[in-house]
């Protein structure tokens, strides 16, 4: 289970602060997958590093009575200069795999398939095996929740379906939290959703009501 | 598939454990950046000093013609305050990248910015006491008198030099991370700080009015210590104290620590 209690984030710069994120109270249950929708730069990212203990709240609390991913994404997650054998490597040992290192390592080339440039530095890789390299090493390790920031965004068919197939083998096991805006993949993956709108969030027990609202919000806007 | 794919990952681990781990990963990740990622490493990890030290050498032919230095030959006593100011300076810049140089590490909790800070600066101690070991080896080899004298009081003055660059590493590495111009005024007073710790140029020979003003700057302190301890019969600069050296060394990483824990968050988050 993660409780956020009272949470206010904002960031400072040059201009002033805004808040980013006002007063979010969720409580998200064990085994329930949530969607989190809303329009750029609304806040799902961030509430997502929060959650994912990369950034912390200006105020508020978060509980997490589980083990919770790194958030898998485009941004973040790898060092450039490394290479893609380097960095799993790197993130196998910081979570104490130990001896399971090479066996991680091997499973994570396996699922990434991207060949020999598996041991090229990571900053030549394209965005699409950035993020089959970011997948695949999240796999690799056994967490209760799994925080997914647009990671199948960029990856071609192949790798969507067989990243899909892989979570939905997970069901049960492990949840998902996710910020994503392809709309198939949300309502394919998850049940519950919440709604980022003006740094407030709202919950909505089926995801198909969140996408719901979402929508006849542009849509009014538009209008 | 899914648990085929599953690694064992422990439940809970204790807070020190985890810590371990992430010094352990970002040793094996710094080590292998340091001296593999360039063909050349190793050898400029040698040529560097050595150079530097044929250039100074030069300089000082050239400024100070024939004078010597009082109970010590001038090529070991270059030698060993050039690597002493070395292994100080490169600890304090190295700290000051590494936050930078591992920002996309961050993105897993268990990182935080000290730890690189404090890895880089343990990597590169060791790999200075290695270098500092072949220099006295091939010096000796050579005919070069490179023996230590006290070889228990060069030990301990090597470490109080190492803690002080860690000191000042830990300190600007937030400060340089939070301001960028920090960094780059110290780059620049790193070369006036390598004259004025009398590296090149015995401070014996200024005026007393002005030693006592160099002597606020803790680097030559461990530099004229190292150098008593080499060589027996040198005249050390007057008023020299290894308790000050101390004082600065645990000073500013006291200071370091407080920032780092003051600024932690804002540092993952640049």
């Amino acid at each position: 289970m993660i409780e956020i209690r009272n949470l206010y984030k904002r960031y400072h710069n040059h201009h002033g602060s805004n808040w980013v994120l006002r007063d979010i109270n969720l409580v998200i249950p064990d085994g329930v997958s949530v969607g989190i929708v809303g329009r750029n730069g609304s806040g799902k990212s961030t509430l997502l590093r929060i959650i994912g203990g990369m950034d912390s709240p200006s105020r508020g609390d978060i509980v997490r009575n589980a083990r919770v991913s790194w958030p898998i994404g485009l941004a973040g997650g790898f060092q450039g200069s490394m290479t893609g054998r380097q960095n799993v490597k790197f993130v196998a040992r910081i979570h104490g795999a130990g001896r399971d290192v090479t066996e991680i390592i091997r499973r994570v080339e396996d699922f990434a398939e991207i060949g020999p440039s598996f041991d090229e530095p990571v900053k030549t890789y394209s965005s699409g095996m950035r993020s089959r390299l970011a997948f695949g090493l999240s796999l690799a390790f056994e967490f209760d929740v799994y925080l997914s920031d647009e990671a199948t965004a960029v990856g071609d068919r192949a790798f969507k379906a067989k990243a899909t197939q892989a979570f939905k083998e997970r069901i049960g096991q492990a949840s998902l939290i996710m910020v994503s805006h392809s709309e198939g993949i949300l309502k394919d993956l998850c049940q519950a959703g919440v709604l980022l709108e003006g740094g407030r969030a709202t919950w909505y027990d089926d995801i198909n009501d969140a996408i719901g609202t979402y929508h006849d919000m542009t849509d009014k806007k538009r209008a | 598939m899914a648990n085929e794919l599953t690694a064992k990952t422990r439940n809970s681990r204790s807070p020190l454990r985890v810590t371990w781990s992430v010094w352990h990963a970002l040793f094996m990740r710094e080590a292998i950046s340091r001296t593999m990622a360039d063909r050349m490493a190793w050898f400029w990890m040698l040529f560097e000093p050595i150079a530097l030290i044929a250039v100074m050498i030069a300089v000082r032919t050239f400024i100070m013609g024939g004078r010597q230095i009082a109970g010590a030959d001038f090529v070991p006593w270059m030698i060993v305050g050039l690597l002493g100011f070395m292994l100080f300076r490169e600890n304090m810049m190295r700290a000051i990248g590494a936050v930078d140089a591992n920002k996309g590490l961050f993105a897993y909790r268990q990182v935080k910015p000290i730890d690189p800070v404090l890895v880089r600066c343990f990597l590169e101690g060791m790999l200075k006491t290695l270098v500092f070991l072949v220099f006295i080896a091939i010096g000796s080899l050579l005919g070069i008198d490179l023996i230590p004298d006290h070889p228990l009081g060069v030990m301990f003055d090597w470490l109080s030099l190492w803690a002080l660059g860690w000191g000042a590493g830990l300190t600007l590495s937030v400060a340089s991370s939070l301001i960028p111009e920090i960094g780059r005024v110290v780059r620049i007073a790193s070369l006036p700080l390598l004259i004025i710790s009398g590296v090149i140029l015995p401070l014996n020979y200024l005026p007393h009015s002005i030693q006592q003003y160099l002597l606020w700057n803790p680097i030559p302190h461990g530099l004229e210590s190292m150098r008593l301890s080499f060589f027996d019969g040198y005249r050390a600069l007057p008023g020299i104290d290894m308790t000050y050296l101390w004082l600065w060394a645990l000073s500013l990483l006291a200071l370091g620590l407080i920032l780092h824990l003051r600024f932690a968050q804002r540092l993952k988050a640049q």
